[in-house]
């Protein structure tokens, strides 16, 4: 059998089994009395012999089989589980992704048998420094032992029976009658773990459906007839839902090369160019089946776009998992204590932004942990935990993703970037405070470090101007809150997906432009009266707020058209930073699909792109985050 | 002996319109009420099998009044005339002890065949 089909799906299994092998691994050390972490591990590595074995790579199942043995060992508490056997694992998962990605590569390695001797001698628990060293095992896990409780079932005791009804479909307010055999529900027994809750069933947002648990001494029978002749039910059943559900949603789930997303959503996104530019010449069309059918075939892309996207959608976790890891690794390197934690792993990106975004965060954590967080001793005597905290989470904000690094070391000596910018020049000498923005933009710099020396880790200057950079790309942005002996906060916020965009179409000088709605608070009246001025630059209130303006005309070079007493404005925002944008016309919202945009030499940068409109004409997209 | 209903409703032609349904199906309407307040008292004097209740009624709408009315008597029958969109209040009055409901404009067969569950 030709198995060299199956190298990309082997490939993409081991990588998120080892990842998961590396959660596993931190889960167990920091618990080593847990059971529940290194049978995981095991099952781990136990797939990864069997595909490795089935693929023919027998370097890496070689190791895996090694690693598997030991793993067994510690599982059966044949040796313990002590520092020296923890690093030795977290050496093997090493070993085994640099051979998976060998493999992967096109270039297997001999198996490592230095490691696979020290895996098996660890195993037998022989010859190793973890078993000739001081028998100190860190913890060893209490033996399974006793039976599982007797399971009694005394005809007469009460007993909890799962609940189904289905509605007739047509009933009216179905709501009500819910209510009903809820109500008759409780002349029986206890009601329990109602689904959906109360609250959606009274505002009829169900499917007829619904289901509760009740606790009641009645035979089957009764139950099913006493709650079936309520008006309009159409069944009642009584099972387990779990098993029929899990089995579902297993078998629903099948594997996607991306690039086959990818080509989709190009599809799909050029089917929304052509559905805009349907509806656009449908609107004058004297046949009104022309039109319905426009529309309708306006909704069904709309729908199948959204699937799309949803179909790419990722949670960020598969981008943080491997962060525990890094940060263990760094602060053992650094000789620092850093207690590591995530938040909001389930907020879901679009893949192509996932993808991106794994290096501008891991730059921010190296630079958290080198930079921010101080040597244990130096945060004793300042007062502070001696243990130091990083915090990766992700928020949903509109139709933007924050994603924040936060640590609680030193903060950022705004004195001593201040000074280095003067003498590079990037900051002028009546400057003499650096504020939140201007010392994001000095960091982002490229070659821009504070750091005394290159400590391995960072310090090389490489930290926020490659993160800057590569979330710029995205269309996102990346803001730094920062407290001299505090801590730091960096701040990436990115688009939801990049593919297609709901954005407002904006005219100024005859041209049309698409800002994207992301960034969009709101749109207002440009009025003459309502301008003032602020340090020399035009300035327009909106609601006690001063707001700086920009005119799209002069930004273009478009001549300017005299002084109209009032213009469409749009109010950008990012972040806390807001911008009014005034255009000669506001024409309405589109979606968009963003074209890839090799910048032509001498394009302004705060154009982000391109796009083609409704009636076939293309348009410049304007990057929010450049005009702020 | 046929089984007694009171009909409680504030407007005449929602009060014909039932009795008729009701009588023309065997059913004796004993008394019909025009708010609450009445069919609370007239529940009590006549002690009908069956109440069909309007929601919205002046003095004391038809969820209070079955409040009232249960609290005497918890096993009253009570069915409610609802119009469409009253849904949280339907459930208000189901919570208050009524026994099914029925939603306006009233088809015959419907108002039937509630008005049998609720009596059976």
């Amino acid at each position: 059998m030709d198995v060299s089909k199956y190298a990309a799906l082997f490939l993409a299994e081991s990588r998120e089994h080892l990842n998961a092998c590396n959660g596993s691994l931190l889960e167990w050390e920091r618990a080593p009395a847990s059971v529940e972490p290194v049978d995981r591990l095991f099952r781990s590595i136990h797939t990864i012999k069997g595909m490795a074995a089935t693929m023919g790579y027998a370097a890496v199942a070689q190791l895996a089989h090694s690693a598997e043995n030991l793993l067994d060992a510690l599982r059966h508490d044949r040796v313990g589980a002590t520092p020296t056997v923890f690093q030795l694992l977290f050496r093997a998962v090493d070993a085994l992704g640099q051979a998976v990605e060998g493999v992967a590569a096109g270039s297997e390695a001999d198996a490592d048998t230095l490691l696979i001797a020290e895996l098996d001698s660890a195993a037998t628990g022989e010859g190793t420094p973890a078993a000739a060293g001081p028998q100190s095992p860190v913890a060893s896990r209490p033996a399974t032992v006793g039976t599982a409780p007797p399971t009694r079932r005394a005809s007469d005791a009460p007993r909890s029976r799962p609940v189904h009804v289905t509605i007739r479909p047509g009933a009216l307010m179905r709501g009500a009658r819910a209510a009903l055999v809820l109500r008759r529900a409780e002349g029986l027994g206890e009601v329990s773990g109602l689904r959906p809750a109360v609250a959606q069933l009274e505002r009829d947002e169900f499917d007829g459906r619904f289901f509760f648990r009740l606790q009641t001494r009645l035979p089957d029978a009764e139950i099913t007839s006493a709650l079936g002749t309520v008006g309009e039910v159409e069944a009642v059943q009584l099972q387990e839902p779990a098993a029929e559900v899990e089995v579902e949603a297993r078998s629903r789930q099948i594997r996607v090369d991306l690039r086959r997303l990818d080509a989709l959503m190009k599809h799909v996104g050029e089917l929304v160019v052509a559905k805009n530019r349907l509806s656009a010449l449908s609107v004058g069309a004297a046949d009104p089946a022309l039109v319905e059918l426009g529309e309708r075939i306006a909704r069904l892309v709309s729908a199948m776009q959204t699937e799309v996207l949803a179909a790419r959608m990722t949670p960020v976790g598969e981008v943080f998992e491997r962060f525990p890891r890094l940060a263990r690794d760094l602060s053992r390197d650094l000789g620092k204590r850093i207690r590591f934690d995530m938040e909001g792993e389930e907020i879901e990106l679009d893949r192509s932004i996932l993808d991106e975004i794994g290096d501008p965060l891991l730059h921010l954590i190296r630079n958290a942990a080198d930079h921010g967080i101080e040597p244990p001793d130096q945060r004793t005597s300042a007062g502070k935990p001696a243990e130091g905290r990083i915090l990766l989470s992700a928020t949903r904000e509109r139709n933007t993703v924050a994603l924040r690094v936060v640590d609680d070391g030193r903060g950022i000596d705004r004195a001593r970037i201040l000074e280095k910018a003067r003498r590079e020049g990037l900051a002028t000498s009546d400057v003499d405070t650096l504020t939140d923005d201007l010392l994001v933009r000095v960091l982002a710099r490229p070659g821009f470090s504070t750091a005394a020396s290159v400590s391995g880790v960072s310090g090389r200057g490489v930290g926020v101007d490659v993160a800057m950079t590569r979330v710029r790309a995205l269309g996102g942005t990346l803001e730094v809150r920062s407290e001299l002996g505090r801590g730091s906060t960096f701040l990436i916020r990115v688009p939801l997906t990049l593919a297609i965009v709901r954005a407002l179409l904006a005219e100024a000088g005859g041209e049309r432009y698409a800002v994207p709605l992301a960034y969009v608070a709101e749109t207002v009246e440009f009025d003459r009266r309502a301008v003032t001025s602020v340090r020399d630059r035009e300035a327009l209130v909106v609601r006690d707020q001063v707001i700086p303006t920009i005119h799209l005309r002069d930004l273009v070079s478009a001549p300017s058209q005299g002084q109209p007493a009032r213009q469409p404005t749009v109010i950008l925002e990012v972040g806390e930073r807001r911008t009014a944008l005034v255009v000669d016309a506001l024409l309405g919202q589109q979606d968009i699909v963003v074209e890839p945009f090799d910048a032509p030499r001498g394009m302004p940068p705060f154009v982000g792109g391109a796009t083609i409109l409704a009636d076939g004409k293309p348009a410049l997209i304007l990057d929010a985050a450049a005009l702020l | 002996m046929n089984q007694t209903v009171l009909v409680c409703d504030d407007a005449i032609f929602m009060r014909t319109m039932i009795s008729d349904i009701l009588s023309q199906a065997g059913f004796e309407v004993v008394g019909e009420a025009e708010s609450g307040l009445q069919a609370v008292e007239k529940y009590r004097m006549l002690k009908p099998d069956l109440v069909t209740m309007d929601i919205v009624m002046p003095d004391m709408g038809g969820i209070e009044a079955v409040r009232e009315i249960c609290k005497d008597d918890p096993a009253a029958r009570i069915l409610m005339c609802s119009a469409m969109g009253q849904q949280a209040l339907v459930v208000e009055a189901i919570q208050a002890g009524a026994k099914d409901f029925v939603v306006k404009p009233f088809q015959p067969s419907r108002v039937l065949e509630a008005v049998q569950r609720v009596l059976a």
